[in-house]
C-alpha cells in the first residue's frame, strides 16, 4: 500500500521528558499518549479505564497539568514534561500521597489509583491548603468502583496534612 | 489410618499466641505499595516474544442471519496473522455450557448474531491499531431478523425465537413452594402487592477483562494469562470447550482492577485460543474496552420485572411471602445464567421469620446482552422488593417501619435457624442492629425534622432496612436449576524457607479486597511473627492446591480456614520433629508464641524457625521417621452442607451476616433530584478480620448501591439497540452522589467458622438499594406517589411527578 501525505501511520519523531527522563521515538501520528507511555516507554503504572476521558485513570501530569493520556496523542506530548505515578515515590520512600492511600486504605483493587494521586498531586503543587470543595472537585473528575471514595477523601485530606509538615 | 484433624480456631483466642498482632486490627495491607508505586502488573502489561494483539469484530444488530463474511482483504493487510469466523470456532471449538443447558452459543456468532455487540469475527496482528483496521476491511452480510428486547414480548406467542430449536424463550419455569402458602394468604387480615422493576445494570471494574492465551499444538496444550476472577472454574470451562484434558489448560491469573462478579472474559478467552492456534501458537492479547466491554462484555445483570405480596395478620406478623420473578438473562445462559435467580434461596425471607413462602421464577432470552453475576449474584433486587413491601406493610397497619421489623425478626436466641426456604442462619442479633442504627441517627429526631420540613413544601424521606449477607457461597444452591455440586473447596499451601520466613501459596490473584494481607495476619499471629515475614504468592491452575478464588462473600472465610489448616499441619510437622530433640512424646510438645517447645517448661523450647531450618539441612539430627518438609496444604470447605431436596432447601450459605441502613433523602421536586443527605450502618459480620478492609467493602458496595438505585442503567430501544455505550451515558457514581457514611460493627461471631468470621464481601449492595427507595417512597407519601423502578432517575422521578400535577 502506498502511504498517503496525511497516512497517520506515517510516523513522526518526537521527545519528550517523562519522570526527569529524556526519551525520542518515532511514533505514528495516531498513538494515543496512554499507548505511547505504556506500550513504549514500558511505564505501565498509567492505567486504561475507559479510552474515552471519562474515568480518569490514564491521568498524567503534562507540563504540571492534569490532563487524561487516553484522549490526548503522543505528538501532542513533543516537548512536553510528563509525569506518571512512576515518578512519585523517592527510591524505596513512598511519596506523603502514596503514604496517604496507604494508611488510610485509600485503594482496593488499585487500578485508579495513580490517577487520583496525581490529580491530588496537581492540586497540592497549586496549593498547601485545598478547601474541602477543591479537594472535592479534584477527586470529583475521577471514578473509583471499589471504595466508594470515603478513604479516599480521608487519603487527601491526610496527604494535605502530610505535605504541609514535610 | 490418620488421626481426625483437629478442629481449627474458632476465635481469636484459640490462637497459639498470647497477645496476637494483627487479627482483629485495621493492618496496613501488604498489597499496597506495588499498587501505589504502579509496579503491580495487571494483564494489560504483560508483553510476551512474538505477542499479537486481536480486536474483534462485533455485530450491530440485535438479531440477524449472517449471510457471508468475506475476511480476504483484512487478511492481505500488513502487519495481521490471523483471522478467525464462527466457521474456525465451529470447527475448534464447543459452545460454552450453560445453566440451565441448551442455551449457549460458540465464542463467534455462526448462523445468527443474538445480540448486538455479539463477536462475528477477529484479527491477531501486530498491534492493536493495524488489528482495528483490519476490522474495517471484513465485510459481512447481514440479514436483519426481527429482535425482541422485552422479557413480556419474548413470552408472548409470535415472539421472534433467540434460539429457534428451543421452541420458545423460555429459559427456564420453576415455582418454589415453602411451606402452607395459600393458607397464609388465605387467613391473612392484610396483604400488601406490588410490581416492581428492576433495570439492567453491572459491575464496571475499572479494569476491563483482559487475557493473553498460547496454544500449542505439538504439546495439545493451552496457556492463558488473563484477569480471571476464578481461574480454575474458567480453565474447567475451556477443557470442555476445546474438548482438553483439565491438566493440558493452564490458567495464570495477574492482579486485576476489580471485578464484582462482571469480570466476564470467556468468549475473548476462546477468541485469543482460536487465534493463536492459527497464528501457528504465537501469543494473542486481548485488551476489552469500556465499549466493547458495555456491549459486549460482563456489565450487565438483573432484568427484572417483580410481582410480590406480603400477607400478614392483625398484629403486623408476616405469614407469607410470594414473589413472581420475570428474569430477563438476555441472548444467553453463559453467564452463570439461572444461578442469580437462583441465589434468593440463600437467603428468601431476609431477617423475619416467615413461615411460608413461594417463588414462581421464569427467565426468559431476549435479543440483549447475556446478564452476567455482579455484586450479590441475586439477592440484592429481591432484598429490594421484600424492603419495600415491608415498608407498604408498615403503612398499611399505620406502623412504624422499624417496629414491623422488629415483629417480624428471628430471635437472637432462635439460631441456628433454618428458614423456609431451606437455608440455615449460624447466628445473629437483627434488633441489636436496628437499635444500632436508630441510636446513630436519631430516629425519633429525624422523624420531627421530616415532619417540620413537610410542612414548609420540602419532602425527606427515610429509608431504614435490614438484609442478610449470605456469605461462604456453595453450589448446592444451585443445584436445583441445574449447576451441580456441593462444596467449593480452597486451598492453601503454607512454608517456612531456610532462613526461617514464611510463604503462603495461593490459586487466586489479588482483586482488591485485601486478601493478601488477610491471609498474612492470620499466619503472622499463627507463628507470631512480624507481617513482613510473610509472603503471599498466586500459583497457576496446575500448580495451586484445589480452589476458587474470590466470589459470594467467600473467600475470607474460606482462606482463613485454609491458611489456618495448613497452618496446623505444619505445625504438627515440626511438634513431631522438636518431640524427637527434646526426646519427649510429640502430645507433650507444642507452639506456643512462635517457640516449640515441652509443655509447661518455657526452658526446654526452641524457635520454630529453628525445627524448620533442622528439617531442611540438619538431616543428621532428624528423628527417624519424620517428614522433613517444613511445607504443609489444606483444602478448606465449608462442613455440614447438605444437597438440595425438590423444592431447592439445603444448607448451601455457611455464615449469615446481617446490617441495618438508615438513610435520609430529600427530593428536590422541581429538578426531581434526589440528594441523599445522611446514611447511618450498623453491621454485624461477625470476627472482624480487618476491620479497614470491612469497611472497605461496606462503603464500596453503598457506592455500587447509590449507582443501582439512582444512575445506573443498561437502556435498549425496542429493536435491541443499546443506548448506553459509553460512561457518558451509562453513570457510575462519582464523589458527588456517594454518601459518607457513619458506621458501627456488631459483633455475632459465627458458631462454624475458623475464627467467627462472616462473608462480608458483598458488603452494602445488598442493603443500599433498598434503603434508598424506601426512602424515596417515604419522601413521597404527602404526594400520594409511588417509585417502584430503578434508576430513580431525575427524568423517571419527574415523570411522575408532572403525572400527579395533572
Amino acid at each position: 500500500m502506498t502511504k498517503e501525505p496525511n497516512d497517520v501511520t506515517i510516523t513522526r519523531r518526537i521527545s519528550m521528558t517523562v519522570n526527569g527522563e529524556r526519551h525520542e521515538a518515532d511514533v505514528e501520528p495516531r498513538t494515543t499518549l496512554v499507548d505511547f507511555l505504556r506500550g513504549t516507554l514500558g511505564l505501565t503504572g498509567t492505567h486504561v479505564g475507559c479510552e474515552h476521558g471519562v474515568c480518569g485513570a490514564c491521568t498524567v501530569l503534562w507540563n504540571g497539568k492534569a490532563v487524561r493520556s487516553c484522549i490526548m496523542l503522543a505528538v501532542q506530548a513533543d516537548g512536553a514534561e510528563l509525569k506518571t505515578v512512576e515518578g512519585l515515590a523517592d527510591g524505596a520512600t513512598l511519596h506523603p500521597i502514596q503514604q496517604a492511600f496507604l494508611e488510610k486504605h485509600g485503594l482496593q483493587c488499585g487500578f485508579c489509583t495513580p490517577g487520583f494521586m496525581l490529580s491530588i498531586y496537581e492540586l497540592l503543587g497549586r496549593t498547601s491548603a485545598p478547601t474541602e470543595e477543591e479537594i472535592l472537585d479534584t477527586l470529583g473528575g475521577h471514578l473509583c468502583r471499589c471504595t466508594g471514595y470515603q478513604s479516599i477523601v480521608e487519603a487527601a485530606h491526610l496527604a494535605v496534612e502530610k505535605m504541609r509538615t514535610r | 489410618m490418620t488421626a481426625p484433624e483437629k478442629r481449627l480456631p474458632g476465635s481469636v483466642a484459640e490462637l497459639p499466641n498470647s497477645a496476637p498482632r494483627y487479627v482483629g486490627r485495621p493492618i496496613d495491607r501488604v498489597e499496597d505499595p506495588a499498587l501505589l508505586t504502579g509496579r503491580t502488573q495487571f494483564i494489560d502489561d504483560v508483553v510476551l516474544p512474538r505477542m499479537l494483539h486481536c480486536a474483534i469484530l462485533r455485530s450491530p444488530h440485535a438479531h440477524a442471519r449472517i449471510a457471508s463474511i468475506d475476511t480476504r482483504e483484512a487478511e492481505k493487510l500488513p502487519g495481521v496473522v490471523a483471522v478467525v469466523t464462527g466457521e474456525d470456532a465451529k470447527r475448534w471449538s464447543n459452545p460454552v455450557m450453560t445453566v440451565p443447558p441448551g442455551w449457549g452459543t460458540h465464542c463467534l456468532a455462526t448462523e445468527k448474531a443474538r445480540f448486538v455487540g455479539e463477536p462475528v469475527a477477529a484479527v491477531a496482528a501486530a498491534s492493536r491499531y493495524v488489528a482495528e483496521d483490519a476490522l474495517e476491511l471484513i465485510a459481512v452480510e447481514y440479514e436483519p431478523l426481527p429482535a425482541v428486547a422485552d422479557a413480556r414480548k419474548a413470552l408472548e406467542l409470535g415472539s421472534p425465537l433467540v434460539f429457534e430449536e428451543n421452541g420458545d424463550n423460555v429459559m427456564l419455569r420453576k415455582l418454589f413452594t415453602w411451606g402452607d402458602i395459600d393458607g397464609a394468604f388465605a387467613g391473612a387480615v392484610h396483604v400488601v402487592q406490588r410490581e416492581f422493576r428492576w433495570n439492567r445494570l453491572g459491575a464496571n471494574p475499572l479494569e476491563t477483562f483482559g487475557v493473553v492465551s498460547q496454544w500449542d499444538e505439538l504439546a495439545g496444550t493451552l496457556t492463558c494469562r488473563g484477569s480471571f476472577q476464578a481461574q480454575h472454574h474458567f480453565a474447567m470451562a475451556r477443557a470442555m470447550v476445546f474438548n482438553l484434558p483439565l491438566n493440558r489448560v493452564r490458567f495464570i491469573s495477574h492482579p486485576h482492577g476489580g471485578s464484582f462478579g462482571g469480570k466476564g472474559g470467556a468468549r475473548g478467552t476462546d477468541i485469543t485460543a482460536l487465534l493463536s492456534r492459527k497464528a501457528g501458537g504465537r501469543p494473542v492479547k486481548w485488551i476489552e474496552d469500556r465499549m466493547e466491554y458495555l456491549a459486549g462484555g460482563a456489565s450487565q445483570a438483573w432484568d427484572r420485572h417483580y410481582d410480590a405480596a406480603l400477607a400478614l395478620d392483625a398484629g403486623g406478623k408476616v405469614l407469607g411471602f410470594r414473589v413472581r420473578l420475570l428474569d430477563d438473562l438476555g441472548a444467553t445462559a453463559e453467564g452463570w445464567g439461572a444461578v442469580s435467580a437462583a441465589k434468593p434461596l440463600t437467603s428468601f425471607t431476609g431477617c423475619y421469620a416467615i413461615a411460608a413462602a413461594q417463588y414462581d421464577l421464569t427467565i426468559v432470552a431476549t435479543n440483549k446482552l447475556p446478564g452476567s453475576p455482579y455484586r450479590g449474584m441475586g439477592p440484592p433486587p429481591h432484598n429490594w422488593v421484600l424492603e419495600q413491601l415491608m415498608d407498604l406493610a408498615a403503612r398499611e397497619l399505620a406502623l412504624d417501619p422499624a417496629e414491623i421489623r422488629r415483629r417480624n425478626f428471628i430471635a437472637p436466641d432462635a439460631f441456628p435457624y433454618t428458614i423456609a426456604s431451606g437455608n440455615e442462619y449460624d447466628s445473629g442479633d437483627y434488633a441489636a442492629a436496628l437499635d444500632a442504627a436508630l441510636a446513630m441517627g436519631d430516629y425519633p429526631a429525624l422523624r420531627a425534622e421530616q415532619a417540620r420540613l413537610r410542612a414548609e413544601g420540602r419532602y425527606l424521606g427515610i429509608g431504614l432496612v435490614n438484609t442478610i449477607e449470605p456469605g461462604v457461597f456453595d453450589w448446592n444452591a444451585y443445584a436445583i436449576v441445574g449447576q451441580p455440586g456441593t462444596g467449593v473447596p480452597e486451598g492453601a499451601t503454607v512454608g517456612i524457607d531456610l532462613f526461617g520466613k514464611l510463604t503462603i501459596k495461593v490459586g487466586f490473584a489479588l482483586e482488591g479486597q485485601g486478601q493478601y494481607t488477610v491471609a498474612a495476619q492470620v499466619l503472622a499471629d499463627w507463628f507470631t511473627v512480624d507481617i513482613a515475614d510473610v509472603r503471599v504468592i498466586a500459583l497457576d491452575t496446575l500448580s495451586a492446591p484445589p480452589h476458587f478464588g474470590p466470589g459470594g462473600s467467600r473467600l475470607g472465610v474460606a482462606l482463613t480456614g485454609a491458611v489456618l489448616g495448613a497452618a496446623q499441619r505444619l505445625t504438627e510437622k515440626l511438634v513431631a520433629v522438636a518431640a524427637g530433640l527434646f526426646r519427649t512424646p510429640p502430645e507433650h510438645v507444642e507452639l506456643r508464641d512462635g517457640r516449640i517447645g515441652v509443655k509447661g517448661r518455657p526452658e526446654a523450647s526452641m524457635p520454630f524457625q529453628e525445627v524448620a531450618q533442622t528439617m531442611l539441612a540438619r538431616s543428621d539430627l532428624l528423628p527417624p521417621g519424620v517428614d522433613p518438609n517444613p511445607e504443609a496444604t489444606y483444602v478448606w470447605t465449608a462442613p455440614g452442607r447438605t444437597p438440595a431436596d425438590d423444592q431447592g432447601r439445603a444448607k448451601s450459605y455457611l455464615t449469615a451476616a446481617n446490617a441495618c441502613h438508615l438513610v435520609l433523602v430529600e427530593i428536590d421536586v422541581e429538578t426531581a433530584q434526589v440528594h441523599i443527605k445522611k446514611y447511618w450502618i450498623a453491621d454485624d459480620c461477625g470476627t472482624r478480620l480487618n476491620p479497614a478492609n470491612v469497611e472497605g467493602q461496606t462503603q464500596g458496595g453503598v457506592a455500587q448501591g447509590v449507582g443501582a438505585a439512582l444512575l445506573e442503567e443498561a437502556v435498549y430501544d425496542e429493536d435491541g439497540q443499546l443506548r448506553t455505550s459509553t460512561f457518558m451515558d451509562y453513570l457510575l457514581p462519582t464523589i458527588y452522589e456517594v454518601p459518607m457514611t457513619e458506621k458501627r460493627a456488631l459483633c455475632t461471631p459465627s458458631p462454624f467458622t475458623p475464627l467467627g468470621a462472616k462473608g462480608c464481601g458483598e458488603g452494602a449492595m445488598h442493603t443500599t438499594p433498598g434503603a434508598i427507595l424506601c426512602a424515596i417512597n417515604d419522601a413521597l407519601v404527602p404526594l400520594g406517589l409511588e417509585l417502584r423502578e430503578v434508576p430513580a432517575s431525575p427524568q423517571r422521578l419527574w415523570t411522575l411527578l408532572r403525572q400527579a400535577k395533572r
